[in-house]
């Protein structure tokens, strides 16, 4: 069975090696879990971030980034809930239940 | 067996917000370490020093590089060599953010 | 203990000494993400195959 990845997202410039990642870890069986924080939180505002969403099996943004990088927290990313506007926890759930670990 | 993991800030305008990832995985009781490197921290208000003091309060600690960040802020002083030592005992390291060229 | 580092963008002075730190004694790979079309199949086998992976700036 494939490892799990957990991929914690701090740069506003990766989305392409997101996408990438997910998508090959997925065709390999692998549990995928992406969460965006401080300046990565501009990514979901890219227009394949929804599609992001449909393909990781978990994907979350820290709210207070999100809210400190000038977004209204009302206006939910299309693709998340509001249950997935989370705090550094997610991080936290990365580290603590997926076997493999990376920075993007 | 908490997780030991070090986050690398190298950028001024991802330090700050570092910090409080730093804090948030010291809270889910990891071993949680900062090291601010190429970047003088401007003063720090209330909000940030309580981060930096909630973090040693839990077993981890805010290292700088940068003599002046050590001098105003009370950081503990790392050389790269040390650094280099201490990253070999992290199960996680984090280069967070972008880097800057202009060392700025 | 095996080491994947993984670059973002061409490592600087500072990377290439904690990269050299890091891997002494160590089994040690590396993956170059800043081309134009990585091979994202390639990368995520190696990050299963290794103990721990460094993506540097």
């Amino acid at each position: 069975m494939a490892k799990s990845l957990g991929i914690f997202v701090t740069s506003p410039q990766n989305m392409r090696h997101v996408m990438g990642i997910t998508k090959a870890a997925k065709a390999k069986g692998s549990k995928v879990k992406v969460f965006f924080t401080w300046m990565g939180t501009h990514l979901t505002k890219c227009s394949s971030f929804t599609e992001l969403c449909e393909v990781a099996d978990d994907v979350s943004i820290c709210a207070d980034s999100y809210k400190k990088c000038g977004y209204d927290v009302a206006d939910v990313p299309k693709g998340l809930t509001e249950k997935q506007m989370g705090t550094q926890a997610q991080h936290g759930a990365i580290i603590e239940e997926y076997d493999c670990y990376l920075t993007l | 067996m908490s997780h030991k993991v070090c986050f690398m800030l190298v950028n001024k305008d991802y330090t700050l917000d570092g910090l409080r990832s730093t804090l948030g995985l010291a809270v889910e009781n990891m071993y949680s370490y900062a090291v601010v490197m190429n970047n003088e921290l401007p003063p720090l208000d209330d909000y940030n020093k309580e981060n930096i003091e909630w973090i040693r309060d839990m077993e981890s600690e805010v290292y700088s590089t940068v003599p002046a960040n050590c001098e105003n802020e009370g950081l503990v002083p790392l050389t790269l060599e040390e650094l280099g030592q201490k990253l070999r005992e992290m199960d996680i390291i984090v280069p967070y953010g972008i880097m800057r060229s202009d060392k700025s | 203990m095996k080491i994947l580092h993984v670059y973002r963008s061409a490592p600087n002075d500072d990377v290439k000494k904690l990269v050299t730190i890091v891997s002494e004694g160590r089994e040690v790979a590396s993956f170059d993400l800043n081309v134009e079309a990585p091979d994202y199949d390639k990368l995520v086998d190696m990050i299963f195959e290794v103990d721990q992976t460094i993506c540097w700036w």
